[in-house]
């Protein structure tokens, strides 16, 4: 199991039975609290698979080290501090075969942050898009 | 020659607003979003007391031609595995009998839902002004009418294709006996697609969806997996595909509303309303059906509720708008309470109502009261005894005679309905976040389980006045009214529902319930 703090199972989940309890339902707990990670799940398929094999744990991997990926049976689980971005041009070339950000999308599954698409990348981020951040247009990109 | 006027319009706005050379999707968009429309005329149908802004994005950028293209290679990767590989490895009848009841349930619920998404986000198109926000809702309208088709879809498979086509075949025909129906109706109907329009976006895309339809259909789909269903994962990953863009579309009306005074009046009110509203209905019903639902465990159900409704919607979403000002939902203490209890809680009359439901449940196994009591220490004492009872009086076999509704009507333990949410709930046999409470209004009696529906209905008591079971059919004979509200199988005896999933086992037919003479009764008439 990872030791990540952006494990599946990291921080209370690793707990059991009382001592889960115990923290679940301490006072600090009561509220909740701002996170700046953000979930990304992906379906597998052929081309999610490589994407995350090749680029997010492959050649990217040093560009994101707070990225944990973990196997869900039919869904890849990843969670990240900041930002997950999957750029389809890179894609393409390594797929060799045209891929756009919209058939990325089909397997796009779900998302926990602010997802939004530019060009051909798609991006997950904490940023307050629209808020903070102003979400831009392609002319102004 | 002369052209139409339609023409003319055309040729001057296309001079105005040259086509780009290329044809890149998102720049297509960027140029259609400077046609817009004329919102001095523009009429709503359905008002909201929130001022939307006429400037947001659209996040995902989405025109006609690229989402048609995409939807229709999801489709095709979904039916086509349907169809061909999983029909011919013979995998529904692969599932676990468990988990395929479970099915009945989760997939006819949520394609309710998904049937009233489409006229919540028509309402929403209606209501907003910015054109791209416009294009985000009516993307959403044609996704959620792909979605009811799916949840039909998975429906008609497992029917045509499983172990026990009763209940997955024609659900909705016990909609007014079984008692989960009217509390989905609150959460999937009600809360998405009456009153005020913003209000209703942060029910359906901000809590529905940003939060609760991960685990309902992200989180469903390792439940799934776990108990051979491969079916639901094909399915219901495809459906979710489509939720991150409206969950972008319920981020987008908190962006639109952001610069209203109105919103800081209102905006943790109807937050607040909307969290409870969804989490007392999700939080339980999900729960039942992930964990008693199941042979094989993920995880307790706590730590998904845990992980995807406090951790990551509560701290991601919720959590990074407080600086403007959105507050954490004043109900998250009890909502806590509920995820780690309540599931439990609705089981135990869930099991005792058997007879009214479409779907069949069995009692834990040994096995599994041991994993209740390590994942819930306290759970066999107020729980696993009771169905230890339940099963040494014979409750699967229609031969004794026991009806465990029975057991709650000799251990003084009366069950009611909760007036706002429709839950059941058991006041003096519960852990979770359920106390009685009982007001009256125009000469009625009105029973609550908890502050935060109590207030909801103070405010607004005329919409809640949807008849419970126990007032539709008080003085009625149980087997009368199975057979009213066609709770039987094809053979007009044999009850959909059973207390077991053993293929082995005896069903109950009308005859069996008839001999018990179960009557319905209102507890409320008694107070």
């Amino acid at each position: 199991m990872s030791k990540s703090s952006n494990a599946y199972n990291a921080g209370i989940m690793q707990k059991t039975g009382k001592a889960f309890a115990d923290e679940y339902f301490a006072e600090d707990n009561q509220v909740v609290h701002e996170s700046h990670e953000v979930v990304l799940v992906l379906k597998k398929s052929d081309e999610l698979n490589t994407v995350v094999e090749e680029i997010l744990q492959g050649s990217h991997k040093a560009d994101n080290p707070t990225l944990v990926v973990e196997d869900r049976a039919g869904f890849w689980w990843l969670k990240a501090t900041g930002k997950i971005e999957i750029d389809c041009i890179e894609v393409s070339e390594l797929l060799g075969k045209h891929y756009s950000v919209y058939d990325l999308l089909v397997d796009v599954s779900s998302t926990i942050g602010r997802a939004y698409t530019l060009g051909e990348t798609f991006t997950i981020t904490s940023e307050l898009m629209g808020l903070d951040v102003k979400l831009k247009d392609l002319a102004a990109a | 020659m002369a052209i139409s006027t339609a023409t003319k319009a055309a040729t001057d706005a296309l001079a105005a607003n040259p086509a780009p050379v290329s044809v890149g999707a998102q720049e297509v968009h960027r140029w259609m979003q400077s046609f817009t429309w004329d919102f001095d005329k523009n009429r709503t149908k359905y008002s909201t007391k929130y001022k939307m802004a006429n400037d947001t994005k659209e996040q995902f950028k989405l025109i006609a031609k690229e989402y048609a293209r995409m939807e229709s290679v999801k489709d095709e990767r979904q039916f086509g595995s349907l169809q061909d590989v999983l029909t011919r490895v013979d995998a529904a009848n692969r599932v676990h009998p468990k988990w395929n009841e479970s099915m009945k349930v989760i997939s006819n619920f949520l394609e309710v839902g998904e049937y009233n998404a489409i006229a919540a986000t028509g309402m929403l198109w209606d209501s907003a002004t910015a054109p791209e926000q416009k294009n985000g809702y009516l993307g959403q309208v044609l996704d959620e009418i792909r979605h009811t088709n799916q949840c039909a879809y998975i429906n008609y498979y497992f029917a045509k294709q499983g172990q026990d086509a009763a209940g997955h075949n024609d659900a909705r025909r016990t909609r007014a006996i079984g008692p989960l129906w009217k509390g989905m109706k609150r959460v999937f109907s009600d809360g998405f697609i009456s009153g005020d329009a913003v209000e209703c976006s942060i029910n359906l895309q901000l809590v529905g969806e940003a939060c609760f339809t991960n685990p309902l259909i992200v989180a469903v789909t390792e439940w799934a997996s776990a108990n051979g269903d491969e079916m639901t994962p094909t399915v219901f990953l495809s459906i979710e595909t489509d939720e991150l863009r409206h969950m972008a579309n319920g981020y987008q009306t908190v962006v639109s509303i952001a610069n209203d005074e109105a919103a800081s009046k209102y905006l943790n009110t109807d937050l607040n309303n909307a969290f409870w509203t969804q989490q007392k209905y999700f939080t339980p019903v999900l729960g039942m059906m992930f964990e008693y639902g199941s042979h094989f465990k993920v995880e307790p159900w706590v730590k998904t509720w845990n992980r995807w409704v406090y951790e990551d919607w509560g701290g991601i979403w919720i959590g990074r708008l407080g600086k403007y000002g959105v507050e954490s939902p004043r109900s998250l203490r009890d909502a806590k309470k509920d995820a780690y209890w309540a599931h439990h809680d609705l089981f135990l009359i869930a099991y005792a109502l058997w007879p009214t439901g479409f779907f069949r449940l069995s009692l834990p196994t040994q096995e599994e009261a041991e994993w209740y009591e390590a994942n819930y220490p306290g759970w066999y004492d107020m729980y696993g005894k009771v169905y230890d009872e339940w099963r040494a009086r014979g409750c699967e076999d229609p031969s004794s005679g026991f009806l465990p509704i029975q057991w709650f009507i000799e251990n003084n333990h009366p069950i009611y309905i909760d007036r706002v949410s429709q839950v059941p709930f058991c006041p003096s046999y519960c852990k979770g976040e359920s106390t009685l409470r009982v007001l009256e209004f125009n000469g009625k009696k009105h029973s609550f389980s908890d502050q935060w529906g109590e207030r909801m209905w103070l405010s607004e008591p005329e919409r809640y006045e949807c008849q419970n079971i126990f007032e539709q059919y008080e003085g009625r004979e149980l087997s009368e009214v199975i057979a009213e509200g066609f709770g039987v199988r094809s053979d007009g005896k044999t009850l959909i529902s059973q207390p077991h999933t053993n293929k082995d086992g005896k069903l109950w037919t009308l005859d069996d319930i008839k001999r018990i003479n179960c009557v319905f009764s209102d507890p409320l008439k008694a107070l």
